[in-house]
């Protein structure tokens, strides 16, 4: 297992896509940092931003240069900017996209996984050889996007703007499991499917689909369940990277342990029994 | 006796209502150079994926190494495969991806892969990128792949598919000689029976997912050795005769207007006579040997 491990990440380090991702990172770093925005995709937002307060979004609408802008954060500047762009970690969902595809999808599609599994190794050791790899670079990118942005947001915005390492450490740390769950459903549709091409016209729109549905579903009920605002999972790492109480992280963990067994169970059961072509 | 390094027993695999491998049983045995011959669609590369569990079987089974089910994951590192067309990493080159591999089955003497490289003669390409490649040079780096590591045995599907005559008198030659100098088992599939002769020591028949014959090469030669070919539009009958009269089962059928006759070889005048005798019209009877074509093609008739 350890052997197929290590060819992947010399796969992986050989590639273009792993520093495509890291620099896309550093960017965006850099941008949230300069612009004082953590910026998101979907509808879960961070909600400890001061931008919500009528008066601040009327003195930012003055604002007419980014210089401007910037002097109106400054003035109220009790916003952190690090935990809420950890806050928007979902974001990354579309860079675990691109490890699944190199990793797992992308030896599908060359039919290299007949060289893999028909002269070295079971198909469970692949299986839970991809997992652990796409698992582990998804880890690492959750903290290197966490403190790169803790980093950047210190050294261009100053310490008002960011929060105690101590505290970064921390949310980093319990959104991991919600982290590990966007990843293995991504890996359980990759074996699922098995094709590149499939692959990505799933995964890409999924989470917003998702949210689509549960938008115009919620708004036919007339109401939004606490229980989808506290867990769909894009909710659930805005809301851990808020001050979260004991009790939710400890649902939140248990909700993902659940989730995590579900997505790797069928992904496993899936693939067993497949034609590899 | 032999070592039996892969034996399957009434090995069947069905996708829906089709039957692709039909009650497959045979032996290869250590130190064989199995020849697997069949038309396309016959059900060799179903033989090869099912035992290298690139596919489930439906019923039956197989044994590598004397071995079948959870310990099959050990006998499958003794094992190098080529299975349909060869498939790596196209932007990766020929060398990155053989070292892809080698990492992957836990060789650390990577001049191993320089040897595998030379061996099929692509060690001046190693720096290309497997999407620059031909379709020879690809299938060239799919058996440097097979021979990766070390190999006790290995399964070979179609190989000669895209190489030029020099490349596939070279790949016979590097064969032989993995077989020769070190023991390597091989089982190679093709449709070119003439191809296949050339190198294997032993051969199987198989057709519409049915074993038809296994047959050693000196059986083949006899097979295909002298005869006497009978030119009739009455096959049926002439063969009736051939039995009733001459009291015979020693011949093979090679198209609806000819048989090979195996016994009676310094007696050709006697055939004749008596087939006039019993009414049949002999178009033709002369001596003749069979081709390795003619005989494929009566096996699979037969079958």
């Amino acid at each position: 297992m350890l052997n197929i491990i290590k060819s992947d990440l010399y796969r992986i380090f050989r590639g273009k896509s792993l520093y495509i991702v890291t620099a896309i990172i550093i960017f965006m770093a850099v941008i949230s940092a300069i612009t004082l925005s953590p910026g998101h995709i979907g509808v879960a937002v961070g909600t400890g931003s001061t931008m919500t307060d009528p008066d601040t979004v009327a003195k930012i609408a003055e604002a007419k240069t980014l210089g401007e802008f910037r002097d109106v954060m400054k003035e109220i500047g009790t916003i952190k900017l690090d935990a809420q762009i950890i806050g928007q970690n979902s974001n990354l969902y579309y860079f675990f996209i691109v490890f699944v595809v190199v990793i797992i999808t992308s030896d599908f599609s060359n039919k290299s996984v007949k060289n893999t599994l028909s002269s070295a190794i079971s198909r469970r050791e692949y299986y839970f050889s991809k997992l652990i790899t796409v698992i582990g670079m998804g880890t690492v990118l959750v903290l290197f996007n966490d403190f790169i942005n803790y980093v950047l947001n210190y050294v261009i915005n100053g310490k008002e703007f960011a929060s105690e390492i101590g505290y970064i450490t921390k949310i980093s740390l319990i959104q991991i499991p919600v982290v590990w769950t966007l990843i293995c459903m991504l890996v359980c549709i990759a074996f699922f499917v098995r094709k590149t091409s499939v692959f990505n016209t799933i995964s890409i729109p999924l989470l917003m689909i998702l949210q689509v549905i549960a938008v115009i579903l919620f708004a036919i009920l007339r109401e939004t369940p606490k229980w989808y605002t506290d867990f769909e999972l894009q909710y659930a790492l805005s809301n851990l990277a808020n001050e979260p109480s004991n009790s939710y992280i400890i649902k939140c963990f248990v909700l993902s342990t659940v989730y995590i067994v579900a997505f790797v169970t069928a992904g496993y059961c899936a693939f067993k029994n497949a034609e590899v072509k | 006796m032999k070592e039996a390094i892969l034996r399957t027993e009434k090995l069947t695999k069905k996708y829906k209502d089709f039957l692709a491998l039909d009650q497959a049983t045979i032996t290869v045995n250590k130190g064989d150079i199995y020849g697997l011959i069949g038309r396309n669609g016959a059900g060799k590369t179903t033989l090869m994926k099912t035992v290298t569990t690139l596919t489930n079987k439906t019923s039956g089974e197989y044994y590598l190494f004397g071995k079948n089910n959870e310990d099959l994951t050990e006998c499958k590192r003794r094992i190098g495969c080529l299975i349909e067309s060869p498939a790596f990493f196209e932007g990766m080159t020929a060398y990155q991806n053989l070292k892809y591999y080698a990492i992957q089955k836990g060789i650390v003497d990577k001049k191993k892969i320089d040897e595998v490289l030379e061996l099929v003669k692509l060690t001046e390409s190693k720096d290309k990128k497997f999407k620059t490649f031909s379709l020879g040079m690809k299938q060239r780096l799919g058996i440097a792949f097979a021979m990766l590591d070390n190999p006790d045995f290995v399964i070979l599907d179609e190989p000669i598919n895209g190489l030029d005559p020099i490349g596939i008198s070279e790949l016979r030659d590097t064969l032989k000689k993995l077989n020769e100098e070190q023991g390597v088992t091989m089982m190679i599939s093709s449709h070119i029976l003439s191809e296949l002769y050339l190198i294997a020591n032993r051969f199987c028949f198989i057709d519409n997912g049915r074993i038809i014959k296994e047959i050693t090469k000196e059986e083949l030669d006899a097979e295909c050795s002298k005869s006497i070919a009978i030119k009739t539009n009455q096959v049926k009958e002439a063969l009736v005769i051939l039995e009733k009269e001459l009291g015979t089962t020693n011949y093979k059928v090679i198209d609806d207007s000819e048989i090979r006759l195996y016994d009676y070889l310094d007696n050709a005048g006697k055939v004749n006579k008596t087939l006039a005798a019993n009414d049949i019209d002999v178009i033709g009877i002369y001596e003749a040997g069979i081709t390795l074509e003619e005989y494929f093609k009566s096996i699979v008739r037969e079958g």
